[in-house]
């Protein structure tokens, strides 16, 4: 319900055939890995050493490639996902550190500073003209000097000592750690809601909202948007500072995960950012994108390095398995699309 | 060398764009090639140079048949094109582009000094001075131009057709290119100029084809056997199909839609007086370049007005952007270029329609998928837009539907002023004419509509004025009186007119 391209499955003359739609196959793809890992490994399936951490991860890059997405749409690129998470963590830890103001706060302090850094950045690329690629490029290479300057600045290394109260608990717990009378939650750590809320709010934004539509239609035709009395400026600002907003959010999972406010967040929130989108059939030249399949590609994606994880692969193996698997899905993807183009449907 | 296509026939998904047109070119005469616009001279010329292949009919270089499979081989066969359209690469200099397609190489690298020297070579041709290493980028349009033809020229050409070369040049230049042009046919070339501007073809072509719907109805002709109204006929053509569609009552007195008082604008446009009733078609003539996209441009709030008021239902208005002009005035523009600009053809057609009244649906930013459904499905019934189901992407209808999907949205969007550009081009006749009668039914309805349109039989058949720009002036406006071939005599004149003398 989340998916917000045209529906694949729709129209029966003259459109897409059910087996071009990219999430089935995802699906398919993600149980034949499982299915896999837990025969060569059974120990795939341990709720505590697995599942759990499994889950926690998933939930941060689920974050992550959101943030990407939320770009993709206009046909833009978010170089900087990893600086404004690092930049929201530290927004995030200094008020805390200064204000001591609760876990909520903190977090909404993070998510508004990387969303204003966000929409800089769509201001910038609107105001110049400058392809979004560059911008953004350039914004993370400042955001790293400004970061570190910054830590050191106001920390007394490259971390912040102190940690709302609840961070322990993000980290460390699950909701089977609570418990009313006899009946505890289920083992699934607490990053999990906050993913899940990102999730239904990005899909609810890219499908049922006016500025999601508008955003999309800029993404998919920008003159024939203007021509179309949308604000095309507005919204490229708006889809930024989505995408800032959403980095800010992993950036605090990712803080909530590691236990600490620390300078290298965000460092490894690129290529993932990508990964996920494209996996789950969100174009690169915008117009369309795919909230589940994101979550497919990223559940597929973290799946595939806990399991060589457990087969014992080094993490360069890792790199080098992840990179391949991404070529070869996005060529299948390529060749998907040119067979159901032969068969009738325009390009 | 002698060319000659015969019974040419192509047909595109819902057009004939040529059913048996001839052309036949001799060396060392220049043959225009003549017919308003959509007679089929572009498919003409793109299959000669072997970028379209004909569905039927042949081409013969000196009696031998030809097949060209792409533009290089037609360019081989030694038929070289300057097209409307620029198609040097602005960061190569001028020797490169002009040696691109048989680039000169040593040990399998480009032999820099050859390459130089076959450009100048094709240069002195022309005689022209420029120097092979100037970035392409950093030349005046006329000198780019020179330089396709010195291109075209660069493989052994015997046939140049040059497609509207003096679109973009000052009258000067034009006439330089024409010295260039005499000197090619004395030389033996043969040189097909298709041009819509008639003046220069009285003055330099000798033989004649014209073209309407797709025929040819002067075949190779001697052009002095004509005069310049004959030629207006022919193109025109006398048994036009009209669409009778009734004069509608357009109530005069009352304050116009849209009014124009003095309107200059950062375009160049000067001075121009234009009203558009409410109930009202107004036809806005001219050729291609004549500045009228550019007007429609500016009423939007895209292009600067410098000077003059824009009133709109009596209310001096300054707009400026699309949404603004929806928003506040309900003006609707349906741009000329629908699948670049009118379209989203990625998107599904329910999105296409709504696109312009998310803003009125949308409850807390949110937009009910129902309220959506039930507009555009109303609006695609009444335009009679035939569709599988909303979610078909708009890319996949044809090009008339198309078309009233780019019209749908405006409709949908409550607008009582539309501004339609060229909203027939490529359209089959049958769904021309549906939308004509759809486009006057939405004045009877009291709209107010400016059609834009170099269609002459289309404006006659619609406007109830017609108004003539020509070099970004308005040149007069005429009561259209429905009768073609008085309007067409009479628009004609406008638009060559001399300009009145003006003090600068």
């Amino acid at each position: 319900m989340t998916d917000a391209a045209p529906p694949a499955t729709s129209a029966p003359p003259r459109s897409l055939p059910l087996w071009a739609n990219p999430r089935i196959g995802l699906v398919v793809l993600l149980t034949a890995l499982v299915a896999l890992f837990a025969t060569l490994r059974p120990g795939f399936l341990n709720t505590y050493l697995t599942l759990v951490p499994l889950q926690a991860d998933i939930s941060v890059y689920v974050v992550v490639g959101l943030a990407q997405l939320a770009v993709l749409s206009l046909g833009h690129m978010n170089m900087a996902v990893g600086r404004m998470a690092a930049f929201s963590a530290f927004a995030a830890g200094l008020v805390h550190d200064r204000f001591d103001v609760s876990l909520p706060v903190a977090l909404l302090a993070g998510m508004a500073a990387a969303g204003l850094l966000g929409a800089l950045a769509g201001l910038i690329i609107t105001a110049t003209g400058v392809n979004s690629f560059v911008v953004t490029l350039a914004l993370d290479f400042a955001l790293i000097g400004l970061v570190s300057l910054l830590y050191a600045e106001f920390t007394p290394g490259v971390a912040f000592a102190g940690q709302p109260d609840g961070m322990a608990q993000m980290r460390a717990d699950t909701f089977a750690d609570y418990c009313v009378g006899d009946v505890c939650g289920p083992p699934i750590p607490l990053q999990v809601p906050f993913a899940l809320v990102a999730v239904l709010l990005v899909g609810l934004v890219f499908r049922w909202s006016r500025v999601g539509r508008e955003v999309l239609m800029v993404g998919a035709n920008e003159k024939a948007a203007k021509l179309s009395g949308i604000p095309v400026r507005a919204r490229i600002i708006q889809a930024h500072a989505l995408s800032g907003v959403l980095a800010g959010l992993a950036g605090f999972l990712l803080a909530a995960s590691n236990g600490a406010f620390s300078a290298s967040i965000g460092d490894g929130f690129l290529l993932p950012s990508f990964l996920a989108p494209v996996l789950g059939g969100t174009l690169l030249v915008g117009g369309a994108v795919s909230v589940l399949g994101t979550v497919l590609g990223t559940a597929i994606v973290q799946v595939i390095y806990k399991g060589l994880n457990l087969l014992q692969f080094q993490v360069d193996e890792l790199k080098l398995y992840i990179g391949l698997i991404l070529l070869l899905a996005l060529s299948l993807d390529r060749v998907r699309h040119v067979v159901a183009e032969k068969r009738g449907v325009p390009a | 060398m002698t060319l000659l296509a015969e019974g040419l026939t192509k047909s595109f998904p819902g057009v004939r764009a040529l059913s048996g047109a001839t052309l036949s070119v001799r060396p060392g005469s220049v043959h225009a090639l003549l017919g308003e616009n959509g007679a089929g001279k572009s498919t003409l010329v793109k299959i000669l140079t072997g970028v379209y292949r004909p569905d039927a009919g042949r081409i013969l270089l000196d009696g031998a048949p030809m097949r060209f499979g792409s533009p290089l081989e037609a360019l081989r066969a030694g038929i070289g094109v300057v097209h409307q359209e620029r198609n040097l690469v602005p960061e190569f200099t001028v020797a490169e582009n002009i040696a691109l397609q048989h680039l000169p190489r040593r040990f399998g690298l480009v032999d820099r000094a050859r390459m130089r020297a076959e450009a100048r070579r094709c240069l002195d041709l022309l005689d022209l001075d420029l120097d092979p290493d100037t970035r392409v980028g950093d030349l005046s349009v006329a000198q780019a131009q020179l330089v396709e033809i010195a291109k075209a020229l660069s493989v052994d050409t015997r046939v140049l057709l040059l497609d509207e070369p003096t679109a973009s040049l000052t009258g000067d230049e034009a006439d330089r290119l024409y010295r260039i042009v005499a000197r090619l046919t004395a030389t033996g070339h043969a040189v097909v100029l298709v041009s819509h501007k008639l003046e220069e073809v009285f003055a330099v072509a000798d033989t004649v084809t014209v073209l309407r719907d797709g025929h040819s109805v002067a075949e190779a002709q001697p052009l002095a056997d004509y005069t310049r109204d004959q030629i207006v006929d022919l193109m025109v053509g006398r048994a036009h199909a009209a669409v009778e569609l009734g004069a509608r009552t357009v109530d005069r007195g009352a304050v116009p839609a849209l009014a124009l008082t003095g309107v200059s604008t950062g375009h160049g446009h000067r001075d121009l007086d234009l009203t558009v009733a409410k109930g009202e078609i107004v036809g806005l003539y001219g050729l291609v370049g004549a500045g009228r996209t550019e007007l429609a441009r500016a009423l939007l709030g895209l292009d600067t007005i410098t000077a003059g008021e824009v009133a709109v239902h009596g209310t001096p208005a300054r707009i400026t952007s699309v949404g603004q002009a929806l928003g506040e005035h309900r003006i609707g523009y349906v741009p000329e270029d629908r699948k670049g600009e009118g379209l989203f053809l990625e998107q599904p057609i329910a999105r296409n329609v709504g696109v312009t009244v998310w803003r009125r649906l949308s409850r807390a930013g949110l937009l009910p998928d129902r309220a959506e459904r039930d507009l555009v499905a109303r609006y695609t019934d009444l335009l009679g837009i035939r569709l599988a189901s909303p979610r078909q992407l708009a890319g996949q209808l044809s090009g008339g539907n198309q078309q009233k999907v780019s019209l749908a949205k405006w409709l949908a969007a409550d607008c009582d002023i539309l501004i339609v550009d060229e909203p027939t081009v490529g359209i089959d006749v049958r769904t021309k004419a549906a939308f004509h009668e759809l486009l006057a039914g939405l004045a009877a309805q009291g709209r107010a509509i400016l059609l834009i349109s170099s269609d002459l039989p289309e404006i006659v058949t619609l406007a109830d004025r017609i108004a003539v720009m020509a070099d970004r002036r308005i040149r007069g406006t005429l009561p259209n009186t429905r009768a073609y071939d008085e309007m067409a005599q009479r628009v004609i004149r406008l638009v060559h007119a001399p300009l009145p003398q003006e003090v600068r």
